[in-house]
């Protein structure tokens, strides 16, 4: 890992989402045991996937790891904390006036 | 007729499944005109090592009771339709009231959803068994939550879509402490929030528009309850509660209330469907959170103080120029977001500065849901 440089790697993953009326969620696994660290960027490939109504759906796919660089992780440390706002109900609405 | 594209054994018969799928799901949006909905929950990454050396045992005995109540699931059965769920009048709603009732929905579907993301991810990436347990019964009850708003906005002719599982997204990251902070207060203004709607409805039932409020008591017990967890979690290192950390603490009580109050005013057909003064409101929902979180605080916000209302309402009045501002554009558009912005932090800054209340912190943090 560079001090400016990205690097970028490929890792398997398991996507379950559940659009169940006892759960909605929806996780991304990553089967080789990559961990992501701050400013860490991940884009799972494929068409996108819902389960339909009432149904667990588990897909295994190929995700793209864009690594942060070191400036960028220290930045994310360092900024991140602010938008912890976001864990609100009420703070999720980007309309000012609807 | 739901064949899903992880049945599939080739590429072509995955397409064509997925061709098959939005065909139908393009049909049923023409049917019922369905509106989509993109769920965009944030990622989140934090010190997963400093999460694992957490060590309960100074609060075993609250700590057991607490997972073991957790564990029994006494709202289990709580998050189902029963006749109780009447038939809701969406097209004769008004139709201001029914976007901001939308949108009251699809954002509490929103932070469900996520506390649901951030919670499993703590649970995997730990290693610490008290800790892991927790986030999985907490990751739990938000799954289950955030179902039962998705099967209200169903109702509605709301599809949540989650594409975002396939669109590039950035972790950001918080302290472990600042998650406490945040979800502590959010769970607890959270059960405050659903409590006061439910107690004004039970003695103004001719306001409940819709079933849903009918199920906030239980629903709001889990909030209480995950509240009770993070001020266990706080109660094992005293330095998160005192020193320079008391002035994170009352960073974090005076943006979460000041969120509350400009986001609330931003539905104001909301509030008066449910024959609430949206002050009113606020004031009462501080009011309780103030009183729990004295459970562990040595703080609480003078939300009396002049200063306080007068705040309030200078940061709302910002937040609209600042809105006004980025939707008008162009030169003049930037100074007045920029002014507006400008005179948010002032406003933040007044309300931040107002002399806080102390408080003496009882010994165990333990309390039971009493509003």
């Amino acid at each position: 890992m560079g001090l400016l440089t990205k690097e970028v790697e490929r890792a398997p993953c398991t996507v379950e989402i559940s659009h169940k009326f006892e759960s909605l969620h929806a996780h991304v696994r990553f089967d080789n045991g990559a961990v992501i660290y701050p400013g860490d960027e991940v884009k799972v490939h494929g068409p996108e996937i819902m389960a339909p109504f009432g149904e667990i759906v588990s897909e295994q796919r190929e995700a793209t790891i864009f690594r942060a660089s070191k400036l960028e992780r220290l930045w994310t440390r360092l900024t991140g904390d602010f938008e912890v706002m976001e864990l609100c109900e009420f703070s999720f609405s980007d309309e000012v006036t609807l | 007729m739901n064949m899903h594209t992880a049945d599939a054994v080739t590429a072509e018969e995955s397409i064509a499944i997925q061709e098959q799928q939005a065909k139908f799901d393009s049909e049923a949006a023409t049917a019922v005109a369905m509106q989509d909905t993109l769920l965009t929950p944030r990622f989140y990454t934090t010190d997963f090592d400093e999460l694992d050396a957490i060590d309960v045992s100074s609060v075993r005995e609250d700590w057991d009771k607490l997972i073991a109540q957790m564990v029994s699931d006494p709202n289990k059965g709580h998050f189902k339709k029963n006749a109780d769920w009447d038939t809701v009048d969406w097209d004769g709603m008004d139709p201001v009231l029914r976007k901001e009732f939308i949108d009251f929905l699809i954002s509490s579907c929103t932070a469900e959803f996520s506390g649901c993301v951030l919670y499993k991810e703590m649970k995997r990436r730990g290693s610490n068994k008290d800790i892991t347990q927790l986030f999985q019964l907490m990751a739990r009850d938000e799954a289950r939550h955030a179902g039962f708003i998705n099967d209200a906005l169903r109702e509605a002719g709301v599809a949540v879509n989650l594409g975002f599982l396939t669109q590039k997204k950035k972790y950001t990251y918080f302290r472990p402490k600042f998650i406490y902070y945040a979800t502590y207060l959010s769970e607890k203004i959270g059960y405050a929030r659903y409590i006061t709607i439910f107690r004004h409805l039970q003695e103004h039932p001719e306001h409940r528009f819709h079933p849903i409020f009918k199920w906030f008591e239980e629903w709001c017990n889990d909030e209480f309850s995950h509240g009770e967890a993070f001020a266990l979690l706080m109660k094992t290192d005293p330095k998160l509660t005192s020193g320079v950390n008391v002035w994170w603490i009352k960073f974090f009580l005076t943006a979460v209330y000041s969120t509350m109050h400009v986001r609330d005013h931003q539905r104001p057909a909301f509030h008066t469907a449910l024959g609430v003064d949206t002050d009113w409101y606020g004031h009462a929902v501080f009011t309780k959170t103030s009183q729990l979180t004295k459970q562990i605080f040595p703080i609480t916000l003078d939300i009396d103080h002049t200063r306080w209302a007068r705040g309030l309402k200078r940061l709302q009045d910002a937040n609209l120029d600042i809105a006004a501002g980025k939707a008008r554009g162009g030169i003049s558009g930037w100074m007045t977001k920029t002014w507006g912005s400008a005179r948010a932090a002032f406003a933040f800054v007044s309300l931040y500065t107002i002399p806080s209340v102390p408080n003496a912190v009882p010994a165990s943090p333990r309390l039971e849901p009493a509003y």
